[in-house]
């Protein structure tokens, strides 16, 4: 629970706010003023979808957020099978296993995404033949995985030993182990941290548009291109990914409240 | 006929033979340890902490590996083959000192896994078993309870109904009733009072020495890994032989 707060706190945080709000528009005011910046917001609508003869027409900016949300769902399904897969080897008894998911998260986590993504599309597409979207998921769901291991790691060696020896002394194989007590707890235990990779995982995206993806971050750079609408563009961009992000936390405190955390 | 892997296998459900077991960097835990055990037969293994006790019982069903010895259940010998250790642990059913009931799945859940999981059977059929079970051990009204809302006694006697789901020949106690508050301890010993007079073979670990008089036949004092006195249970309690023994029965009874 929270501390209840009293009336003229609520009214104090609440100017605050404000004050800080107002601060920061006059600044971006300020700032258009001296660079004699002319706003266009009224153009900004048609880029995001039209309508015509009652038809919905999607602009360039849903299409660019479908291949964003296209990119980033397949993403967090494969790092998570990534993640999954280098936890279990991490923790395997064979040391074959465990220095090959050792190697993959050293290299992948100390080495920037922009590299790896230039290095996938520059040094492996042509060589494994994929287009760019597929480079695009490949980068995203290895650099997202390795991060994803170790919480994943870190949820199953939280679990008790007792837990296994429970499971294991009334029979259960090891994989039925994994599957029935082990990973059922552990994953209600990362689900909070697993999300913040998640949202890295759509902020990351972005970083697709660098191999000429047509994501949401690429599209608004082409627009701008065109229109030199940059602020009303790049505004426009960073809410539909907070309105994503957001989203995403929503759903999963959603379910944390559902499916409570049993001790 | 299946053939006998050990010519006692016959006579004896447990037969632990020259058992050797070293933790890294300490003491042994087992010093050429031997134990048999006759079916229907009640063993009390008692001794000071870090005697080994809780060691020999993981042995048992091979939860911990010993260095050396050889252990078999019911004419199955615990060895490298996997098939082997799962099927022993069918037929051994074990209770732990922290209850270790899923807490993520209902007390019926609890108790129907292995039954679905290892012996295929039908939720249908597994919940009937869980519920006699569970009216057994008397917490029929808690089936739809998770393990958090349980006290330590029922959720202990929820693990027994649990180890006992794929109807083990041989159930093992280690230190069941160690973590309960004193007025849990009661119902839990009565609960392993009832297995025994059923004849259940039973290895139990425990510091209850009343218990230990009252349902055992024989008495295993283990300290350092090794037997300092083992025999039936009226004699070890009344007329000790080793003076060790007669010390640790004086600071504990």
């Amino acid at each position: 629970m929270k501390p209840s707060r009293s009336r003229k706190q609520i009214y104090r945080d609440v100017i605050g706010f404000l004050a800080i709000a107002c601060l920061s528009v006059w600044l971006v005011m300020r700032g258009s003023d001296n660079i004699a910046y002319s706003w266009h917001w009224k153009q900004v609508p048609r880029y995001l979808f039209q309508i015509y003869d009652g038809e919905f027409i999607a602009g360039p900016l849903l299409l660019g957020l479908g291949v964003t949300l296209q990119i980033t769902v397949v993403s967090l399904f494969l790092a998570g099978f990534f993640g999954l897969v280098t936890a279990l080897l991490r923790m395997s008894a064979s040391p074959v296993g465990r220095l090959i998911a050792w190697i993959y998260l050293e290299v992948i986590r100390n080495t920037p995404l922009l590299v790896q993504i230039f290095f996938l599309y520059f040094v492996m597409a042509p060589i494994l033949d994929i287009g760019r979207f597929a480079t695009a998921v490949l980068a995203l769901s290895l650099f997202e995985g390795a991060y994803a291991s170790e919480i994943i790691r870190a949820g199953i060696t939280s679990i008790s030993k007792g837990q296994w020896e429970a499971a294991h002394s009334l029979g259960l194989s090891h994989y039925d182990t994994y599957r029935r007590v082990i990973l059922p707890q552990a994953i209600r235990r990362i689900l909070p941290p697993l999300t913040s990779q998640a949202i890295s995982l759509i902020k990351d995206s972005a970083l697709v548009s660098t191999i000429a993806v047509y994501d949401l971050t690429m599209e608004g750079r082409t627009i701008i291109a065109e229109t030199f609408m940059t602020f009303e563009i790049w505004f426009t961009v960073a809410a539909i990914y907070l309105f994503i992000t957001l989203t995403l936390s929503g759903f999963v405190s959603f379910l944390e409240k559902y499916f409570p955390q049993r001790a | 006929m299946t053939p006998m892997v050990h010519p006692e296998s016959e006579q004896y459900i447990i037969i632990a033979e020259h058992l050797n077991k070293i933790y890294p960097g300490s003491i042994k835990a087992l010093d050429d340890f031997t134990v048999k055990v006759k079916k229907g037969e009640v063993v009390v293994v008692i001794g000071p902490s870090g005697s080994g006790k809780s060691t020999f019982l993981r042995c048992l069903n091979g939860l911990e590996e010993v260095d050396s010895g050889q252990i078999i259940v019911d004419n199955i010998p615990l060895d490298d083959n996997e098939k082997h250790r799962l099927e022993i642990r069918r037929e051994v059913g074990m209770v732990f000192q922290a209850f270790n009931l899923f807490p993520h799945m209902t007390v019926l859940e609890n108790i129907n896994l292995a039954q679905q999981l290892v012996r295929k059977a039908s939720r249908k059929e597994a919940t009937a078993v869980t519920r006699s079970l569970l009216e057994k051990v008397g917490v029929a009204n808690k089936a739809d309870s998770y393990p958090e809302a349980l006290s330590g006694g029922q959720q202990q006697r929820v693990a027994i109904a649990r180890a006992l789901a794929l109807m083990p020949k041989v159930m093992l106690f280690d230190e069941a009733t160690s973590a309960l508050d004193p007025e849990m301890i009661g119902e839990v010993l009565d609960v392993m009072r009832d297995l025994a007079a059923e004849g259940m073979t039973m290895v139990v670990v425990t510091h209850e020495m009343g218990f230990a008089r009252e349902v055992s036949d024989r008495v295993v004092f283990m300290e350092d890994g090794r037997i300092v006195e083992a025999g039936d249970t009226e004699a070890f309690f009344s007329a000790p032989q080793q003076e060790r023994t007669n010390d640790f029965l004086r600071q504990i009874l």
